[in-house]
């Protein structure tokens, strides 16, 4: 296991920091999990990526796939932290335009707080 | 029972000092000693070998012994006496001699075999098997491991069946009861019936007569056996089966996961077998009519608990191996269909010529690449399905599959991603998706194309390199994506290229990608699609790919 998790909450909205490689097997169904469970108590995620050094096509499916369901639901979540590389990739795959982006972690929260 | 056994005093069948008749009825098959002679045959209950069938006369025919030769003679039989398939009066015998009398193959004997201690279905099996010798001092039950082994060579399928079978026999044999029958429990720990057999060596497939009590009361009780004898027990002979089915003695056996070894010795065995649960339960029984069965000594009884256990667990063992080897072949059958999916038959046209490669990693992957040449021009499609293995190479054959046939119904690029997309979104697949890119080139040079999460493509046209950066999402992970298409005009000696991630993302030791700035570089220096390949393998230099490259080219002639 490859990717390690830390949540806490600031000003009321839980934030995800994530370290280490998103990639297709447990990792990608660890993050799944960890989401799935916060959104049955919160429907407002930051979820912190820098910390993140690879995300392979399985775990961006598992992000698109987590982010489809909670927007569906009605919660929302917010990212921060992409590298450069997360950055290339949502931008070839042009999921940039799906994702909500933040460049720093209090703009996300702010974001929140602003509606 | 239509036949005697005659046992000589301390003459074991086919010792030597005596000859043996092995006598075949459907799938019983019982060793006799000629002990005597002569040694009659016939339908009346006198005989010495009583085969009762209307086609057998009372006195068919004897077998005499002469100068320590032994002869079939007939004594007027209506049907016949038969040698080795020939009618015959007085014959004499030879090994391996087969006999009827009367009735033909269903009952049959062979005289004096060279194998012929026991008439286990093991032995009859092992003796076909060359070049595996068994001691005659060999138990029936280390038989049943010897075939279990030799079963296990030849990948035999079913062989838990054949074991239980195998083992009821024996152990009708040793316990000489009546009825046998082996339970076995299901995951959900409920008991199924697994075998049954009869001391005539016939299926038993209803186990309505006999007492399940008694085998719930075993698998409760800590004992390596319980044996009942309900003539001896108020309690037992007021039970509804017991008094239904007239059961005398009944053995009940569970079948405990060898976990440790027990001990034979001073007939304390039962202390080490207390931790393991049942996994079933070898059951015999015998009615108040036959032979009374509580005799059999208890270190048979011990003996048939510990090697029956392990013996049906080895067989569920080999059963495991053969359904995982089954699935390695299914696996090898999906790595074969994924290499058939990459073998594309490049269509020919005068105004292009198209090529492309794959570099497989080592797991089954997504990649897939495909041409189909129509009125509207040549379409090139490349996939790349996310995640690996066989859920990859289904997604990546539907995937094809869908497009191949919007293709060839020439139908706007736009709409069959978009149809694509619907399809996987709608079916819920998960978190699968595919990036994808398919181009159209017409023979004037027009060409359009749609790219769904793909790397750019890239346009070489001599030495300079274009990325044409119009994108859409992947297909299958937003329901309601829109996609569009972008056009460019090729010159002849244009070349167009696509590649997937596996390509850039290819890693060296160092943990560097190969990056775009690099396919560019090389794009634009090189002539050909090799030209790629080799700047891939040079710059990995032994680092092993993590994912499929694949490479498709398409160079416009004009």
């Amino acid at each position: 296991m490859t990717l390690k998790m830390d949540t806490h909450v600031t000003e009321g909205i839980t934030v995800v920091s994530c370290q280490g490689r998103i990639v297709f097997g447990e990792e990608a169904t660890e993050l799944r999990e960890t989401l799935k469970r916060l959104l049955e108590t919160t429907r407002q995620i930051v979820l912190n990526l820098s910390g993140v050094t690879y995300i392979d096509s399985g775990g961006l499916g598992t992000l698109v796939g987590v982010y489809s369901s909670a927007r569906s639901s009605g919660a929302d979540i917010k990212l921060t932290g992409l590298g450069q590389r997360l950055r290339d990739v949502l931008q070839i795959t042009k999921l940039v335009t799906v994702f909500e982006v933040y460049d720093t972690e209090q703009e996300a929260i702010a974001a929140f707080r602003r509606h | 029972m239509g036949f005697q056994t005659i046992t000589g005093p301390k003459s074991e069948p086919g010792s030597g000092v005596f000859p043996a008749l092995i006598f075949v009825q459907g799938n019983d098959q019982h060793t006799i000693n000629l002990d005597h002679s002569p040694f009659t045959v016939g339908r009346k209950v006198d005989k010495d070998l009583v085969i009762a069938d209307p086609r057998v006369s009372r006195d068919h025919a004897v077998i005499v012994s002469e100068n320590g030769k032994f002869s079939v003679m007939d004594q007027g039989s209506k049907h016949g006496t038969f040698v080795n398939g020939e009618r015959v009066q007085n014959r004499i015998l030879e090994r391996n001699d087969r006999l009827e009398f009367g009735v033909r193959d269903i009952a049959y004997v062979i005289f004096n075999p060279q194998h012929v201690s026991g008439s286990n279905t093991a032995r009859e099996f092992l003796s076909q098997i060359s070049g595996i010798h068994i001691s005659t001092e060999t138990t029936d039950l280390e038989k049943l491991t010897l075939f279990l082994e030799a079963a296990r060579k030849l990948n035999t399928v079913g062989v838990l069946d054949e074991i239980l079978v195998t083992l009821l026999d024996a152990t009708l044999k040793l316990t000489r009861a009546e009825r046998g029958y082996i339970f076995l429990k299901n995951e959900d720990g409920a008991l199924r019936l697994a075998a049954g057999r009869n001391a005539k060596g016939e299926p038993l497939l209803d186990d309505k007569t006999m007492s399940r009590s008694i085998v719930d009361e075993a698998l409760k009780s800590n004992s390596e056996f319980v044996v009942t004898d309900t003539s001896r027990s108020l309690d037992l002979a007021g039970r509804q089966s017991i008094v239904a089915f007239d059961l005398r003695t009944v053995i009940c056996i569970p079948l405990r996961k060898p976990q440790v070894q027990s001990t034979r010795s001073e007939g304390t065995g039962t202390a080490q077998m207390l931790a393991a649960e049942a996994m079933g339960a070898l059951y015999v029984d015998s009615r108040f009519a036959s032979r009374d069965i509580t005799s059999v000594s208890n270190d048979i009884l011990r003996a048939i608990a510990t090697e029956a256990a392990s013996l049906i667990e080895n067989a569920r063992l080999v059963q495991a191996e053969e359904a995982a080897r089954r699935y390695q072949q299914e696996l090898a059958i999906a790595a074969s269909i994924q290499q058939g999916l990459m073998a594309v038959t490049i269509p020919e046209v005068p105004f292009a010529r198209l090529s492309g490669r794959n570099l497989s990693c080592k797991e089954i992957g997504g990649d897939f690449f495909d041409a189909v040449n129509t009125e509207d021009g040549l379409a090139i499609v490349l996939a790349d399905v996310s995640g690996k293995g066989v859920s990859a190479a289904l997604l990546a054959s539907t995937l094809q599959g869908m497009i191949y046939s919007q293709l060839t119904a020439r139908m706007p690029l736009v709409d069959i991603v978009s149809a694509v997309n619907r399809f996987f979104t709608q079916k819920h697949i998960g978190e699968k998706y595919a990036t994808v890119i398919i181009a159209r080139v017409c023979p004037d040079g027009k060409l359009e194309y749609v790219n769904c999460g793909h790397v750019p493509p890239l346009l070489v046209s001599g030495h300079s390199v274009v990325r044409p950066s119009l994108g859409n999402v992947p297909v299958g992970l937003l329901k309601d994506a829109i996609y569009e298409s972008d056009h460019c005009h090729l010159k002849p000696g244009d070349r167009f290229v696509m590649v997937t991630d596996g390509v850039t993302e290819a890693e060296n030791a160092n943990g560097d990608f190969f990056e775009d700035s690099r396919l560019e570089s090389v794009a634009a220096a090189s002539r050909s699609m090799e030209d790629i390949f080799t700047a891939i393998s040079d710059f990995c230099s032994g680092t092993p790919l993590s994912d499929d490259c694949t490479v498709v080219e398409l160079l416009y002639t004009g």
